[in-house]
């Protein structure tokens, strides 16, 4: 898409509004889809995109693959290990998603219930990085469940209330369905059903609430999982007493930098859909972030060198695992600690940008680490995944990209929908006026007295916010 | 005189001997079958006059029954004096069901000390095999009792024997 | 009123949810088994290697057919452990010490089972006969029982594509022991190294083994008090470390690892909803009013 309006110049309007800015005519929900152009346009900018042909080469392979899992069972994708239950889809879909998930209920948290309505820019795309990654979790888990069509059965059919894992799914269920709720604003608008949003705005406190108690709750209970294989995980990635603290807290700058990471790849790859609110404040908020960050990490630092002291665990670091654990502590942890403090000090935004990544696969490697790298240590073999459950692990997260990149484009995380009500003049012939707004050249203008009075009210809100 | 005596003595010795001995020896089998396994193996034809001559000692596996002396610092304690028991064989002590309810029931009579003994299957092989490792003696399973073709289906051995290839499929390592 | 009702809701959730997690976690690692359970001695000082368990159980169990006979003593060249296809399995370890020591594997039965405190549809049961059985026709296939099992029995068939299982050893539950009778691989046994009794008396005997021959015992019976005591119990010649068992286990059971969490759980419950709300009327109220931002929010206040 990038590309393609390069090429086009501005003559593309963008979907911001209920009503196109040429004629005022409604947009159809075809055209909205669409971005705003035809169908051969559409297919034109997504052929352009080298990134689709990467894509359309991944979801080739990996499809059939996924499809043959659920044909021939998980024997014909794993090794079908009874050492190691858990593979790449737990490891990595479950352990490593949620934490990067986080973001959601920490800034519905800070502009709902704390009124830091200077990080409401970046609100919108907290919660969708939240909900999308605890969805996609849910599909990892959906692969590597033995009978995954009996997923509800432990909310109908049996329940096992003393299993953290029967915490994990009500929470995760009810949480799912929270941030459906709170992104659905977004939706609302897009769709142009105000009642709806209105229905949901009624409730933002309390789904923001809940939001908070469940994820506390089960970003811990994910920790709490491995307690239950004291043997089985390194003594220094478990800790009877502070492993769900440990996923808690580090999921807090986990879900923050998947959020700086998210917004600076889309500044890289669809500036075009931001609106002005998001292109100014998109500094600031990313410092903003790594402030949270930084507070996060440093707790997260303070509370696993207590989790070794605590069960004195100091003569494993000189172990080679040891050395592996420091590794992970310094490149996930230390070093985007430092970079954050040096940067955010000195404002350098684009250090911020590499901590906050460091700070991503940290943790991402953290969650391998305890769940398959350093999980069953006392064996004597370390067990490679399957090359078919690699591949549907990178296919299924290639759909989550292009998932969440789909909302991007479309619903208004990046700009704020304009409802305001532009008088319907024109309702026929439509179709003839189309060519003329090439020439005319109009979105611009037309957005900008809005954008400016928009903007100038920001920025007085944060000053007196400040 | 002496060798009167001597002589007088030796009469009653082998007078007594002789009148005991066949007595005895009437008791006492050449040749036993075992077939207590019999659903799975052929009988096991136990020599046991080839074993009575190579060990000798009663006691090695009959314990303190036959009135041998016993060596076991255990047993020493109530049965160094004891006399020969009515029950000899094996099979009047050790169970051929040991897990049934009644034998598990009188295994809880507190005031039964020997509430440890083990089935006549567990005894016979603890007995032989322990000691055949000992002397050397056969200590393959069908050295003693060949399998018959249910014990085969069993094993999943000679004619049932798996077909496919070793080391395939999943599952293990 | 929508709101209130909502947190109405959250609050009773809450509730719910402590009482059953707080009823729980109090239970964890006071339940020391039940008093008649049923147990099975194995005494490794006497076992052969002769693999009559294996094939008893896989006959009763109707387990599929083995790779290789089970006279086959070929096996022995590698550490097995019990999978989906064979409930039992025996190794050998060679320890130095005149005769090699053959250890038989299988579900241990434990008193207070990971296996069952991990599994969220409660797939499993302790029963009182002191088996730990399995509901196939609930479990959805988490494997989170394997994750937790310390000694690492449950097999899972992955190679069924459409009801794939965990399979485990249940001491017979469904045949025999649920009428008094022992395991298929007790009766089997030749040797007598597995002795079926009721755990107390079980542990009793153990220990009179150990001081009546202490030369032949090392003195311990494995899973009189690992992770909160085990249905089945071991005798050893040498010391259990020697021949694979797992001598870190921790004496309480594993859900004790857990209470941690579970314990915070009500906690959160109860706390956050009052908390966060408290703050939020606190860093609100001298605004003009709950949804201050709403207007913001809706671009050029449309309404």
């Amino acid at each position: 898409m990038k590309q393609y309006l390069k090429a086009k110049g501005n003559s593309v309007e963008h979907v911001d509004a209920l009503h196109r800015n040429s004629d005022g005519r409604k947009w159809t929900f075809m055209e909205k889809l669409l971005l705003g152009l035809t169908p051969k346009e559409y297919l034109q900018q997504a052929l352009k995109n080298p990134f689709n042909w990467i894509l359309a080469v991944i979801f080739a392979i990996g499809i059939p693959i996924m499809i043959g899992r659920f044909i021939f069972g998980l024997s014909w994708v794993t090794h079908s290990s009874c050492d190691y239950p858990w593979g790449l889809f737990l490891g990595f879909g479950l352990f490593a998603m949620v934490p990067l998930s986080s973001s959601g209920f920490q800034l519905g948290t800070a502009c709902e219930v704390f009124g830091r309505h200077d990080l409401e820019p970046i609100e919108r795309l907290a919660l969708l990085n939240g909900l999308l990654g605890y969805f996609f979790a849910v599909m990892f888990l959906l692969f590597d469940l033995g009978q995954p069509w009996r997923l509800p059965y432990p909310m109908i059919v049996a329940f096992g209330p003393a299993a953290v894992l029967f915490l994990v799914a009500w929470h995760v269920a009810t949480y799912l369905s929270v941030q459906i709720a709170e992104v659905s604003q977004g939706f609302f608008e897009w769709m142009g059903w105000p009642a709806g949003k209105k229905a949901v705005r009624k409730i933002t406190l309390g789904l923001t609430v809940s939001g908070i108690i469940l994820s506390t709750l089960h970003q811990g209970a994910l920790g709490a999982l491995f307690t239950y294989a004291p043997g089985k995980v390194h003594p220094l990635w478990y800790s009877a007493s502070f492993q769900w603290l440990h996923f808690f807290v580090s999921s807090i700058p986990g879900g923050l930098c998947m959020v700086i990471v998210v917004s600076t790849i889309a500044a890289k790859t669809m500036s075009w859909r931001f609106d002005d609110r998001f292109k100014t404040n998109l500094d600031k908020l990313t410092i903003s972030l790594a402030k949270g960050a930084t507070m996060g990490l440093a707790t997260y630092l303070t509370i696993k060198l207590i989790g070794v002291a605590h069960d004195n665990k100091w003569e494993y670091i000189a172990t080679g695992w040891g050395a592996w654990y420091v590794a992970e502590i310094m490149f996930g942890v230390i070093a985007p600690l430092a970079i954050f403090t040096y940067s955010i000090k000195n404002g350098k935004v684009g250090l911020i940008r590499f901590g906050a990544w460091l700070t991503v696969l940290g943790v991402v490697l953290n969650r391998l680490n305890t769940a398959m790298i350093t999980f069953n240590w006392r064996l004597p073999e370390r067990e490679i995944p399957h090359w078919r459950e690699a591949i549907i692990a990178i296919t299924l997260y290639s759909v989550y990209i292009v998932t969440y990149r789909f909302i991007l484009y479309r619903l208004p995380i990046f700009y704020k929908f304009k409802t305001v009500e532009v008088p319907v003049e024109a309702t026929a012939g439509v179709r003839e006026t189309v060519s003329l707004i090439e020439e005319n050249d109009l979105p611009d203008a037309a957005c900008a007295k809005e954008s400016i009075s928009l903007s100038g009210r920001r920025l007085s809100g944060i000053e007196t916010a400040n | 005189m002496r060798t009167a005596c001597t002589w007088i003595m030796l009469a009653i010795a082998t007078v007594t001997i002789t009148l005991s001995l066949p007595q005895k020896a009437a008791a006492i089998p050449d040749k036993i079958d075992i077939g207590s396994l019999e659903a799975l193996y052929k009988k096991v034809n136990f020599d046991h006059a080839a074993h009575i001559k190579t060990i000798y000692d009663c006691a090695v596996c009959h314990h303190h029954t036959t009135g041998a002396l016993v060596t076991d610092p255990n047993c020493v304690r109530c049965h160094k004096t004891s006399n020969p028991t009515k029950d000899v064989a094996c099979r009047n002590c050790h169970r051929k069901d040991p897990f049934s309810a009644d034998v598990m029931n009188e295994k809880l009579n507190p005031n039964r000390y020997h509430n440890d003994i083990p089935g006549l299957k567990g005894a016979y092989h603890q007995s032989c095999l322990g000691c055949h490792k000992k002397m050397n003696g056969p200590t393959g399973c069908q050295d003693c009792h060949k399998r018959k073709p249910e014990g085969d289906a069993m094993f999943n051995a000679g004619e049932f024997a798996p077909k496919k290839p070793a080391g395939k499929g999943h599952g293990g390592h | 009123m929508k709101r209130r009702d909502f947190l109405k809701g959250c609050l009773m959730c809450s509730a719910a949810a402590a009482v059953g997690t707080g009823s729980k976690a109090q239970a964890a690692g006071s339940f020391e088994g039940y008093p008649d359970a049923m147990g099975v001695l194995v005494d490794l000082t006497r076992c052969v290697g002769c693999r009559s368990c294996e094939a008893a159980c896989n006959k009763e169990q109707r387990l599929p057919e083995p790779d290789v006979p089970f006279d086959d003593t070929s096996v022995f060249e590698e550490k097995r452990r019990p999978t989906e296809r064979a409930y039992t399995v025996v190794n050998k370890y060679e320890t130095g010490q005149g005769e090699p020591v053959y250890r038989k594997i299988q579900c241990n039965h434990c008193n207070e089972p990971a296996c069952l405190t991990s599994c969220f549809v409660n797939a499993y049961t302790k029963t009182k006969e002191g088996a730990v059985i399995y509901n196939p026709k609930i479990c959805v296939g988490c494997r989170n029982c394997m994750i937790a099992c310390p000694f690492n029995v449950p097999g899972y068939s992955y190679s069924s594509a459409f009801n794939p299982v965990v399979k485990k050893c249940i001491f017979c539950h469904d045949t025999r022991l649920k009428n008094g009778r022992p395991p298929a691989c007790v009766e089997a046994c030749p040797q007598e190294v597995l002795t079926f009794g009721k755990r107390a008396d079980l542990i009793k005997l153990g220990h009179e083994r150990i001081r009546e021959t202490p030369t032949r015992y090392y003195d311990k019976i494995y899973g009189e008090k690992e992770v909160g005591g085990t249905g089945w119990l071991y005798l050893s010649s040498v010391p259990f470390d020697k021949v694979g068992f797992d001598t870190t286990l921790q004496n309480e059971p594993i859900i004790s690892n857990v209470k941690d969490f579970l314990g915070m759980v009500p906690m959160v419950l109860a706390i956050w909803p009052a908390l966060f709300t408290g703050v939020h009327l606190l860093s609100t109220k001298n605004k003009d009013g709950h949804d201050d931002h709403d207007d913001s929010h809706n671009g050029t206040g449309g309404h």
